[in-house]
């Protein structure tokens, strides 16, 4: 065997082994086999991320306007939240105005949205991939989070906990593709599932009755179905009805309230949580 | 070999917390370029396939440490492309210029593919649209592979053996 042959054997080894390891680790990966591993690793990288982000906030603010501007920047900073509330408050009021057109006022007060305790967190670090949508925060299972718990911004519903370690947590965003979550719309009380649309689509409510009149400017909302999100967390504003009489179904594409971009800092309602429905899922006695 | 697993899990760590917490808040024509795939991919090019390889592994590996994505999908993909480019690299003529810049591009489409290939038999419901506003990446990257290629080849004049006068 000379030398080349030699050479092209290890290569073709290295190469092997390396794709027989990286294809192990997604199985592993998948059932859920490398958590504790993967926790492990992730803690000491979440805070040098944390570090890292915060040093890019400052430089990112730097290049966004000369520093002579503070002050200024300061006070649109502030009018930007209390539009943010404004905006919610306005969004919310819309939202009782249909409950009251539809008269169900006395059977919603009788169960009264509940109190939720929220955890603020800071966004560190977003997903590498570049077709996944999620954002890694600074709170984790030592905070008391817990993978399910559902996340909002000012503005409205972010995602859902996927993973954590013991100090961050990667939140899957509601725009992400594999996202579905039980919605309902405020006005026309149509309920349906959001879908996240991903890179290149938009996020929309599907499986709409066709009998619903969805109008544009709806308020979209979380339905609370399904027991995985608190009902009532604001998703969006319908921008779009695809409705085809051929069809079965309508579908109403949804702008968003959050802004997924420039998200800094989110809240994890930490006091609710998501219920198992798996049990109903399994046949009697079975 | 050896000597430069122990160089690629350092810098491709970095890359990554880069790639997460920096390079999102700074786009570039709304695009994130990824780094780590050029770093592997113009150091497969200056030291060998072998090399490539595992800087591709390693960097894969570290990328998917910040994402939901599962442990290994990036460094499969990575892997595999820069094995294809590194494959054909013979076939396109030998110049500093040019063979970068279109190995980057074409590392990129064949990375994509695989990337959203395997996410799509992992169950995401990866479509059409998302290729199609992916696909630009691959200017972008030829364009960045410049100077990450002069880098590395700095990068690898100072860990190359030097010969010794006896």
């Amino acid at each position: 065997m000379n030398l080349n042959e030699a050479q092209r054997r290890l290569r073709w080894g290295v190469f092997i082994i390396l794709v027989g390891v990286a294809i192990l680790l997604t199985i592993l990966d998948n059932t859920g086999n490398l958590d504790a591993v993967l926790r492990f690793v992730q803690d000491p990288l979440a805070t040098i991320t944390g570090w890292t982000a915060a040093r890019a906030d400052s430089v990112a603010d730097l290049t966004t306007g000369p520093r002579d501007l503070d002050t200024a920047r300061d006070e649109i900073a502030r009018l930007q939240a209390e539009v943010d509330v404004l905006e919610r408050e306005n969004e919310e009021l819309r939202e009782i105005q249909g409950e009251y057109q539809l008269l169900l006022d006395l059977f919603n007060r009788a169960r009264q949205q509940p109190e939720f305790t929220r955890l603020t967190a800071s966004v560190i670090g977003r997903d590498t991939s570049p077709s996944l949508r999620s954002i890694i925060i600074d709170k984790g299972s030592d905070d008391g989070v817990v993978v399910g718990m559902p996340v909002e911004s000012a503005r409205g519903l972010v995602g859902q906990v996927f993973r954590t370690t013991a100090n961050s947590a990667q939140i899957v965003l509601v725009t992400d593709n594999a996202s579905s979550i039980p919605a309902r719309l405020g006005n026309s009380r149509a309920t349906g599932l959001l879908r996240g649309g991903g890179l290149g689509g938009s996020t929309s409510i599907d499986w709409v009755d066709l009998t619903s009149q969805i109008e544009v400017g709806e308020v979209a909302l979380t339905s609370g179905l399904g027991g995985k999100f608190p009902q009532d967390i604001v998703i969006g504003r319908v921008i779009e009805v695809d409705r085809r009489e051929a069809e079965l179904f309508q579908r109403a594409i949804v702008q968003p309230a959050v802004e997924f971009d420039a998200l800094e800092i989110v809240f994890v309602i930490t006091s609710f949580r998501p219920v198992d429905t798996e049990i109903f899922t399994n046949p009697p006695g079975g | 070999m050896s000597s430069t697993i122990y160089l690629a899990l350092p810098v491709m760590l970095a890359l990554a917390v880069l790639q997460t917490a920096v390079l999102p808040r700074f786009p570039i024509l709304g695009m994130v370029p990824q780094l780590p795939l050029l770093v592997a991919l113009a150091w497969g090019l200056l030291r060998g396939i072998n090399e490539g390889i595992v800087w591709a592994f390693i960097g894969g590996l570290c990328l998917d440490l910040f994402s939901v994505a599962p442990l290994g999908t990036t460094a499969l993909a990575f892997m595999l492309a820069i094995t294809a480019v590194t494959w054909i690299e013979n076939a396109f003529p030998t110049s500093r210029f040019f063979l970068p810049v279109v190995m980057a591009a074409l590392a990129t489409l064949i990375y994509l593919f695989i990337y959203l290939l395997l996410l799509r038999l992992l169950g995401q419901p990866i479509d059409l649209q998302t290729v199609a506003k992916l696909s630009p990446t691959a200017l972008l990257h030829s364009a960045l592979i410049l100077p990450i290629y002069w880098i590395m080849h700095l990068l690898d004049q100072l860990f190359r053996p030097r010969p010794i006068k006896i």
